[in-house]
């Protein structure tokens, strides 16, 4: 999350104030725990680091990966061939009422560290064969290397009323040097982020990584099982949720009681634009921090699947205003409108390449649906695929330079992966329900998708290789995810 | 088994790490063992043949065939099991209870996931169970048990 810059520059935010703001929500409410404490300070452990002190560097802007590490610092290898191997334990409870919190953390620091599947992550059921430290001066090197271990973390939880100060260190375990040190102060009201933003602060200094940690996840639901208000039809709501990247912390986002689907962060990860089902189908944008509703396109046609430029200012949305499925592009404040393709067959689901210069589409053109990319200035268009049914592209962030969408392939639906370079297509999924929906998380490495594959449609993650299909949602039905920044 | 028995002279120091195994060992009779929970039948019923040994090859010389045999994974299990309960990896003395963690590691980077197993003649059932536990649960699911050809003492 953006917001988590507030880490770095040492702001201290009071949590209330944002719980006051969001509670004059319009149609999007957010409770204020869906938002990441924003009291946590940062401060380097001054005997820890060899290098800088004091000042903590301004993380890089997320937007450009991979990144250069903030310091010179020791990185652990592991074996010739291998991935270093970490070990979590849970951290130290200095404060009695802190031991719940002491095992969450260490626990969400090991999933999150082997989510990025750069280490081999030692199950934490063995680490009873290890002693427990209870300073750093304990740590016994020996039977961590007995274990396989190349680095084990060391973390201390001390919870003073509700000020709750998490410290986690990182040991090269062959030469027990401290590689990684911080320690963090905030509230206790969500403990998973110490353990999100420790993880993605070692996976930036030890394997120069932008971890997704910190980064959520948005998706629409029919959980509550209401039915719509409106006079549409007799049918189920389905509301804007997000969660954490984990599944963690799902929190509902629209209470309008319509149909609430596509949502897309912008990249600051501080708005949400969807569309809505109202009397007739529209765009908005819901300001999470700031409990307000948007109406970028001024109810003016049909207007559906919004999705933010990555620069913010813009959206690129499909609209029947002009008789038949278009897409357009409108500044976020609803000036500049511009209409992009002009065909009179339906162009839909549009998607933006990371510099924000193309734009790529579903057309059925040719008969069935494909994807096609034109200039952001309705210039250059070509086909892609060639597929029997080709749907919901979404271009990959850079490095990566590909576009995932879905393809028929049989009864239903599987996630496959456009190289752009190559022009060579390959599949992320293979025939296990029906898969559709991708969308990259900002690191390029993992794709969120929506599968049938355990019963209803639910939320899944699934790493760019294929490997690594993790549930996020289980919960009634959950629809077209799309990752934040 | 041709694998093993390509460790040619160079490769005898390689070979001195088990406790029974004599430093110019040439060759190796393996049991391969398909499930260790069949393993005591298996012995029994594959001792009889292996006596005999396995067709000697004459393998051509090849200054890769050191590499091949060191890609098997030996666990040494020396009578000091018994004191300690110590086997050994590699000449690392490794607890019983951490032998699970480490062989799931090297096994991740194993394409065959068999682990032979160079057990002291004196080591009685019980500990030699006690072992094959642990390679279960480290997911191992052929245990080889090495022997030295008779008269190779």
């Amino acid at each position: 999350m953006r917001n988590m810059n507030d880490i770095w520059t040492g702001n201290l935010k009071v949590s209330g104030c944002l719980v006051a703001a969001i509670a004059a929500a319009l149609a999007a409410a957010v409770v204020a725990g869906g938002l990441p404490p924003s009291t946590i300070a940062r401060g380097a452990l001054s005997e820890v680091e060899g290098q800088a002190t004091g000042q903590a560097p301004a993380p890089p802007p997320a937007s450009q990966a991979p990144q250069q590490p903030p310091e010179v610092s020791l990185v652990i290898s592991g074996d010739p061939g291998t991935p270093p191997r970490y070990a979590v334990p849970d951290f130290v409870a200095l404060s009695p009422d802190a031991a719940e919190m002491a095992r969450t953390i260490a626990q969400v620091l090991w999933d999150d560290l082997a989510f990025e599947r750069d280490f081999y992550m030692i199950p934490r059921d063995t680490y009873a064969t290890v002693p427990a430290a209870q300073s750093a001066a304990q740590i016994p090197f020996d039977r961590w290397r007995e274990l396989g271990a190349d680095a084990v973390v060391f973390g201390t939880v001390r919870r003073t009323g509700d000020e709750v100060r998490v410290e986690v260190r990182l040991f090269a375990v062959r030469t027990r040097q401290q590689v990684f040190g911080k320690e963090y102060t905030g509230t206790a009201a969500n403990p998973r982020l110490y353990a999100h933003t420790a993880s993605d602060e070692i996976h930036l200094q030890q394997r120069n990584l932008r971890g997704v940690a910190r980064t959520k996840l948005t998706f629409s639901s029919d959980r509550n099982r209401e039915r719509v208000a409106g006079p549409i039809d007799n049918r189920e709501v389905k509301e804007i949720y997000i969660s954490d990247y984990d599944g963690a912390n799902q929190r509902r986002i629209t209470t309008s009681r319509q149909l609430n689907i596509n949502p897309s962060w912008s990249p600051d990860a501080r708005a949400l634009a969807y569309t809505t089902f109202g009397p007739i189908p529209d765009i908005f944008i819901s300001y999470l921090y700031r409990g307000v509703r948007e109406n970028p396109t001024r109810g003016r046609g049909t207007n559906y699947l919004p999705v933010f430029s990555p620069d913010g200012t813009r959206i690129a949305f499909m609209s029947g205003r002009d008789g038949n499925p278009e897409i357009y592009v409108v500044n976020v404040d609803g000036s500049n409108l511009r209409r992009i393709t002009n065909h009179p067959a339906g162009d839909t689901t549009p998607t933006w390449s990371p510099t924000g210069t193309q734009i790529a589409f579903v057309s059925d053109r040719a008969g069935a649906p494909q994807i096609y990319i034109v200039g952001a200035d309705g210039l250059n268009l070509r086909r892609l695929t060639s597929e029997s049914h080709a749907d919901r592209p979404t271009w990959s962030p850079a490095p990566f330079n590909e576009i995932a969408f879905t393809a028929r392939t049989g009864p239903g639906y599987d996630i496959k992966v456009y190289d752009l370079a190559t022009g060579m297509t390959r599949r992320i999924t293979f025939g296990e329900g029906s898969n559709e929906s991708p969308a990259y998380a900002p690191n390029g490495k993992h794709l969120a998708f929506m599968s049938t594959r355990a019963g209803r449609y639910q939320v899944f993650t699934i790493g760019r290789d294929g490997r690594g299909v993790r549930q996020v949602t289980r919960e009634g039905g959950n629809f077209t995810p799309a990752w934040s920044n | 088994m041709p694998k093993v028995l390509a460790s040619a002279p160079n490769a005898g120091g390689r070979h001195q790490r088990g406790r029974r195994v004599s430093p110019t060992l040439s060759e190796i009779n393996v049991v391969p063992m398909v499930d260790v929970m069949l393993v005591l039948l298996v012995i029994f019923m594959v001792a009889a043949p292996m006596l005999q040994r396995g067709v000697e090859v004459n393998l051509p010389v090849a200054t890769r065939s050191q590499e091949i045999s060191t890609e098997q994974v030996f666990v040494d299990l020396p009578i000091s099991y018994r004191q300690n309960r110590r086997v050994f990896i590699d000449k690392e003395p490794i607890r019983i209870d951490v032998l699970p963690e480490r062989v799931r590691q090297i096994m991740l980077t194993r394409t065959t996931k068999i682990v032979y197993l160079r057990g002291d003649a004196q080591v009685n059932l019980q500990e030699l169970y006690e072992v094959f536990d642990r390679l279960r649960e480290a997911g191992v699911v052929n245990v080889g048990i090495i022997s030295a050809a008779p008269g190779e003492q």
